[in-house]
C-alpha cells in the first residue's frame, strides 16, 4: 500500500497539469514535470540536474531585480517553513512568469522544494495575486481579504503605467465594471471626456508620482455611463524602494454633492426673496411716507397758527429725516446683499452737480455760501448711471451743508483721466465746517459708524450715508476718499467714477427702445391721481395762458382739442421758433406755458428756447418731440427748457406735465421779480464797489443752465439792462473752445475775480456760479437766499423736492423753500430794510 | 375701484372703434375721437383727419419732387413732417414708412446706420413712399367708412 502509493505519486507528479520543477535543498532542479517540460520547451535532461538560478537566468534572462525575486521567495519561504510566492520576473519574450514555493521538511530538515510556475502578463506588480493562488494565513492576506471584502470605498491598485491590476468589491458595486472586465484596463476609462481632454489622468499620475499622493473630486463615469461624483486619492505604491504602482480609493459623493447643490439654491432662494422683499419694502414704506411728507407740506401751505406751524413743521422735518433713514437702510441692505445694479444711462454731469448744488443750497443758512467749479474739459454727456452719481453727490454735499456753519462749500468736477473709451471724472467737495477728528477719519466709511457719538443727537442720520456712497463709488469703478481741508478747518471728500464714452447711434438707439418702455411705465399713474389733477387743472385753466409752437397743422390742431378738452381756452399759436420767440418778447409775461415743438422750419424748438431766455424770460417752456431718448430731454434741459412731452402726446401725460408746471410750480414771473426786488432794494441801500449783484444775478440765471451761446443764434441779452463792466465782459473772448457752459459762465467769473477772494484761481477750473457776495445780506434775515431761490426757480427738475406754490393767486409770504425749518418761521424784516419792501410790495400786484 | 368717467370715455370709444388693423394704433386714435362733442357729428375728428389725408397727398407730392431732384434734405425734412402728424393721429404704418423716408433721408438705415450711397438711399425712398401711399389711400377708405358709419 505505502510502495503503491510512493510510485502513484512520483507519477502524479509527473503528469499534474501544474508546471512545477522539484529543487534538492541546495535549490539544484531535480525532477521537473511534464507539463514543465512541455511550456518551457524543454527536454528532462536540459534542466534536470540544472543550478536553479543560472537555469532561470538562462531561460527567462530576467533582469537581476526580477532575479532576486525568486530568490527572496524561496528563502522567505524556507525561513517561514511556508508556502511563498515569487513576484513576477519579466522575461524578453513579453511574458512573465512567477513562482510558487513550496518548501517541504521531515521536522527541521529540508528535504526539497516544490516550485510550480506560472506565466503572467508582463508586470512590475505583484502584490497580490490571483485567487486561485491562496497564500496561508499572512498579513498580507488578511489585508488582501479587507480590502476585497469593502464595499463602501472603490479600492485598486494600478501598475505603474496606470493599468488596472486589482478590482475589489466596492470598485465592482460602485463602476459596475466585473474584475475580468476591467483588470488590466487602463484607469482613464472612468473619466469623462472633459477631464480627458484636459489630460487629467495622465495630470494625476504625474502629480502622484511628485507628491506621492494626489486628491481630486469630480465625475466618474460606471460601465453603464451613468456619472457619479467622486472623491479619489490616489497614492503612489513603493516596495522595496521601487515605484510599483498606484493605490486609488475612490468614494461616491452623489449624495453630498446634491445635498450641497439643495443648500446652495436654497440660499440662492432666499437671497431672491430678501430682495424681491426689499423691492416690495422699499415701494411700500416710501409710497405711505411720500403721502405724509406731501400732505404736510400742502398743511404747511394752509392759515395756521404760529404754534401749529411749530408742530407741522415738526412733522415735516421728521418726516424727512425718517424718509432719508428708510432710503439709507434700504440702498445698504440692497448693497450688502449685492442685489444693487447700476444701469446704464445717458449722463450730464454738469446739469447733475449744478442740480445737486440747487437743491442743498435751499437749505443752508446764508451764512455759508457756495462754489461751484466745473472743468472745461468736462464732457458733455457720457454713459453711466445719473441716478447713483447724483446720489453720491447729494450725500456728500449734504454731509457739507450738515457740518457746515459758515464759510463755503466748494464743489468741483473734472476729469481726473481719459482713455479710449471711457473718462474717470474726480468730483470734490471741500467745506470749511466742523471737519473730522483725526482718529475717526479711518472708520468714515464704515456702515452704521457716526464719526462722533456726541454729534449724533445734533445731527440726524443713520451713519450709512457714507459706505453707501463708498459701495456705489466701487460699483461705478471709482473709489472715494477723505482728507482734511488745509486752508480752513473743514473736510475734503472726494470721489471718481468711471464713465464710458458715448460712441454710436446703435447705443442710443439701445436706450431709445428702453426709454420707450420706461416712458410707458412713467405713465402708469395711479388713475385716481391723473383725475383730481384734471379737476384741479380745470379750475386754474380758464385763467391760463398757453403758446403752443408746432409747425404741423394737423399736429396743432390735436394739440388744440386736447388742451381745449382739458379747459384751456387761451392757447396762443405759433408756427415755428422765430414766431414764438417774437410773440413772447412781446409780451414776456402773457403766457403761463409754452409748449415747444423741437423740430420746426427756420428756428428750432432749441434755438427759440434759448431766445427766449437770452431775453431774460422764464416762462416755463416744455419741450414735445417724438425723440423719446433721454439724452434729448437733458438737451432740451440744456437749451433752457423746463420739461419734456413725448410725441405723440398722451393726454395723462400731458396733464401730468401741466400739472406740474400750472399748479405745483412758483409762478416764474412772482418768483423771479420778487426776488430781483428784493435784491435791488438791497443794493439800493448798500451799493459798493463790488458792483450790482442783482444785474449779475440776472445774467447769471440766463447763463445757469449752461445754454450755448452760439453766434448763429444772433439773440444777445438786453445789453442796456448791463453795466458797461458787464456788457464788455459779454464780447466773446477769442476764440476759446466751444465749450458752452464754461464760456457762457466765463464773463460773470472773470468780474468776480477781481472782487471776491474766495474764489480759487486754477487753471482747470472756472467757477460756474460765481461765489456772489452773499455777506452783503446777513444781517436781514428775511431774505433767505437770493442765489439758491433765484436759481431754484429757473430750471426744471427738482420737482419732486418743489413745494406747491401757496397758490396762484396772491400770497406772497411764503417761501418757496418750505422744507427748511428756518424759513416758514422767519421773524419780520428789520425795520431799517423796511425801505427795501417796496418793491416788494409792488410785486404782489403783478398780474399772475 | 371706481368707475371713472375717464374710463367710461375710454370704453365707449374703444367699443365704438372699428377695426382699422394695424395701420391705427386704437389708444391713441380714440384720444382724437374723445375729443369730439359727440359720437354722432364728429366734427372735430373727421376735418381732422380728412386734413391729414390733404396734407399727406400734398406731402407725397412734394415728395415725388423731392424724389426726382434726389433731394435726400427736403425728403428727410418732409418725412419728419409727416411723421409728426400721422404719428399725432396714431397712423402707424405711414408714420412708420415716413420714419423710413426721414432716414434713408439722412443717409442712414432705420438702424441708424450710416448709409453711403445715395442710390440706395434713394431706392429706399422710393419703396417707402410707394408703401405710403399705398397705405394711405386704404386708411382713407377705411376712414370714410368709418365716419359715413358716425354719422
Amino acid at each position: 500500500m505505502h510502495h503503491h502509493d510512493a510510485v502513484d505519486l512520483g507519477l502524479l507528479f509527473d503528469l499534474s497539469p501544474l508546471p512545477s520543477l522539484i529543487l534538492s535543498p541546495s535549490w539544484r532542479i531535480t525532477r521537473a514535470s511534464a507539463r514543465f517540460l512541455d511550456e518551457w520547451h524543454l527536454s528532462a535532461e536540459a534542466c534536470v540536474g540544472q543550478e536553479l538560478l543560472p537555469f532561470v537566468q538562462h531561460q527567462l534572462s530576467p533582469s537581476p531585480v526580477h532575479l532576486k525575486f525568486l530568490t527572496t521567495a524561496i528563502d522567505d519561504a524556507i525561513a517561514a517553513r511556508a508556502e511563498r510566492t515569487s513576484r513576477s520576473m519579466n522575461t524578453k519574450r513579453s511574458v512573465s512568469w512567477k513562482a510558487r514555493v513550496i518548501p517541504v521538511f521531515k521536522g527541521d530538515e529540508l528535504l526539497a522544494v516544490v516550485t510550480e510556475w506560472h506565466e503572467g502578463p508582463l508586470s512590475e506588480l505583484n502584490l497580490i495575486k490571483d485567487e486561485e493562488v491562496r497564500p496561508g494565513l499572512s498579513t498580507d492576506e488578511a489585508f488582501r481579504i479587507l480590502v476585497q471584502a469593502v464595499k463602501d470605498y472603490a479600492i485598486f491598485l494600478l501598475d505603474t503605467t496606470g493599468h488596472i491590476a486589482t478590482w475589489n468589491t466596492g470598485a465592482e458595486l460602485l463602476k459596475g465594471y466585473r474584475r475580468d472586465e476591467i483588470v488590466g484596463k487602463h484607469f482613464s476609462v472612468f473619466y469623462g471626456k472633459e477631464d480627458l481632454d484636459i489630460k487629467k489622468p495622465e495630470m494625476e499620475l504625474e502629480i502622484c508620482m511628485r507628491d506621492g499622493r494626489v486628491e481630486d473630486e469630480g465625475w466618474r463615469y460606471r460601465k453603464d455611463g451613468s456619472r457619479f461624483w467622486a472623491n479619489v486619492v490616489i497614492t503612489a505604491v513603493y516596495k522595496d524602494g521601487v515605484h510599483v504602482g498606484f493605490g486609488k480609493v475612490t468614494r461616491d459623493l452623489t449624495e453630498r454633492k446634491s445635498a450641497e447643490s439643495r443648500l446652495i439654491a436654497a440660499y440662492e432662494e432666499s437671497e431672491k426673496l430678501k430682495s424681491d422683499f426689499l423691492a416690495n419694502m422699499s415701494h411700500e414704506i416710501r409710497t405711505p411716507m411720500h403721502g405724509m411728507l406731501s400732505a404736510c407740506a400742502l398743511l404747511l401751505d394752509t392759515t395756521l397758527s404760529p404754534r401749529q406751524r411749530d408742530i407741522v413743521g415738526i412733522m415735516d422735518e421728521s418726516g424727512q429725516v425718517l424718509l432719508q433713514v428708510i432710503n439709507d437702510i434700504l440702498d445698504y441692505s440692497k448693497l450688502a446683499s449685492g442685489s444693487f445694479s447700476i444701469h446704464s444711462d445717458i449722463v450730464g454731469i454738469t446739469s447733475i452737480v449744478t442740480s445737486v448744488v440747487r437743491s442743498v443750497q435751499t437749505t443752508l443758512p446764508p451764512s455759508v455760501h457756495f462754489e461751484l467749479f466745473l472743468a472745461p474739459d468736462l464732457p458733455k454727456s457720457v454713459q453711466g448711471d445719473p441716478l447713483r452719481y447724483r446720489q453720491i453727490l447729494h450725500n456728500i454735499v449734504g454731509n457739507a451743508a450738515k457740518f457746515t456753519e459758515k464759510g463755503s462749500i466748494r464743489v468741483r468736477a473734472g476729469v481726473q483721466r481719459e482713455d479710449h473709451d471711457s473718462y474717470i471724472v474726480m468730483t470734490e467737495v471741500t467745506d470749511t465746517g466742523i471737519g473730522i477728528p483725526e482718529a475717526a477719519a479711518a472708520g468714515l466709511f464704515t456702515p452704521f459708524t457716526q464719526f462722533d457719538a456726541t454729534t449724533t443727537k445734533q445731527y440726524k442720520g443713520t451713519g450709512l450715508g457714507l459706505s453707501i456712497a463708498k459701495s456705489l463709488t466701487e460699483l461705478m469703478g471709482g473709489s472715494i476718499g477723505y482728507r482734511p481741508n488745509p486752508d480752513r478747518h473743514g473736510s475734503i471728500f472726494w470721489f471718481t467714477a468711471r464713465f464710458k464714452k458715448i460712441k454710436s447711434l446703435e447705443q442710443i438707439h439701445d436706450w431709445k427702445s428702453k426709454l420707450i418702455r420706461k416712458g410707458d411705465a412713467m405713465l402708469a399713474v395711479p388713475e385716481a391721481d391723473v383725475i383730481s389733477l384734471r379737476q384741479e387743472l380745470a379750475e386754474v385753466a380758464p385763467i391760463k395762458s398757453l403758446l403752443l409752437v408746432e409747425d404741423n397743422v394737423i399736429n396743432q390742431k390735436v394739440m388744440l382739442g386736447l388742451l381745449r378738452s382739458l379747459g384751456f381756452k387761451n392757447t396762443a399759436l405759433a408756427s415755428n421758433g422765430s414766431e414764438a420767440v417774437n410773440m413772447v418778447r412781446n409780451k414776456p409775461a402773457a403766457y403761463d406755458i409754452v409748449l415747444m415743438d423741437i423740430n420746426m422750419p427756420i428756428m428750432d424748438g432749441h434755438q427759440a428756447s434759448r431766445a427766449i431766455r437770452d431775453a431774460g424770460i422764464r416762462v416755463p417752456i416744455v419741450a414735445m418731440t417724438a425723440y423719446a431718448l433721454k439724452g434729448d430731454r437733458e438737451r432740451c434741459l440744456e437749451h433752457g427748457m423746463n420739461d419734456y412731452i413725448p410725441k405723440p402726446v398722451d393726454k395723462k401725460y400731458l396733464i401730468k406735465v401741466l400739472g406740474k408746471w400750472l399748479l405745483h410750480m412758483k409762478d416764474y414771473r412772482k418768483a423771479f421779480d420778487e426776488q430781483m426786488s428784493k435784491l435791488r432794494g438791497y443794493e439800493a441801500l448798500t451799493l459798493g464797489p463790488k458792483g450790482r449783484v442783482a444785474d449779475r444775478l440776472e445774467h447769471l440765471s440766463l447763463t445757469i443752465r449752461g445754454d450755448e451761446r452760439d453766434a448763429s443764434t444772433g439773440i444777445t441779452p438786453n445789453a442796456s439792462d448791463k453795466t458797461a463792466e458787464e456788457t464788455e465782459s459779454l464780447q466773446p473772448h477769442g476764440t476759446q473752445s466751444s465749450d458752452d457752459t464754461i464760456n457762457a459762465v466765463q464773463p460773470a467769473a472773470r468780474t468776480e475775480h477781481e472782487h471776491t477772494s474766495s474764489v480759487v484761481s486754477s487753471p482747470r477750473f472756472e467757477p460756474l456760479l460765481p461765489p456772489v457776495h452773499i455777506e452783503l445780506l446777513d444781517s436781514s434775515a428775511g431774505v433767505d437766499l437770493p442765489v439758491a431761490e433765484i436759481i431754484a426757480i429757473t430750471p426744471a427738475h427738482n420737482s419732486q423736492t418743489s413745494v406747491k406754490a401757496a397758490d396762484s393767486g396772491g400770497d406772497t409770504g411764503t417761501s418757496a423753500s418750505g422744507t427748511t425749518a428756518t424759513t416758514p418761521l422767519d421773524p419780520p424784516f428789520d425795520s431799517e430794510k423796511d425801505t427795501a419792501e417796496i418793491p416788494h410790495e409792488d410785486v404782489s400786484t403783478l398780474p399772475s | 375701484m371706481l368707475k371713472t368717467d375717464e374710463d367710461s370715455d375710454d370704453e365707449r370709444f374703444f367699443a365704438n372703434m372699428p377695426d382699422f388693423g394695424d395701420h391705427v394704433d386704437n389708444a391713441i386714435f380714440s384720444q382724437i375721437l374723445e375729443m369730439d362733442e359727440s359720437d354722432q357729428e364728429r366734427d372735430f375728428s373727421e376735418p381732422l383727419v380728412t386734413n391729414f389725408f390733404e396734407q399727406a397727398d400734398d406731402t407725397f407730392k412734394n415728395m415725388d419732387r423731392a424724389l426726382a431732384a434726389r433731394d435726400l434734405n427736403e425728403l428727410s425734412t418732409l418725412g419728419h413732417f409727416l411723421k409728426g402728424s400721422s404719428a399725432t393721429l396714431g397712423f402707424n404704418k405711414i408714420r412708420d414708412s415716413c420714419q423710413v423716408v426721414q432716414q434713408y433721408g439722412h443717409k442712414l438705415t432705420v438702424e441708424g446706420v450710416s448709409e453711403p450711397d445715395e442710390n440706395v438711399c434713394l431706392k429706399k425712398i422710393a419703396e417707402a413712399l410707394q408703401t405710403a401711399k399705398i397705405d394711405t389711400a386704404e386708411l382713407e377708405e377705411r376712414m370714410k367708412k368709418f365716419f359715413a358709419g358716425a354719422e
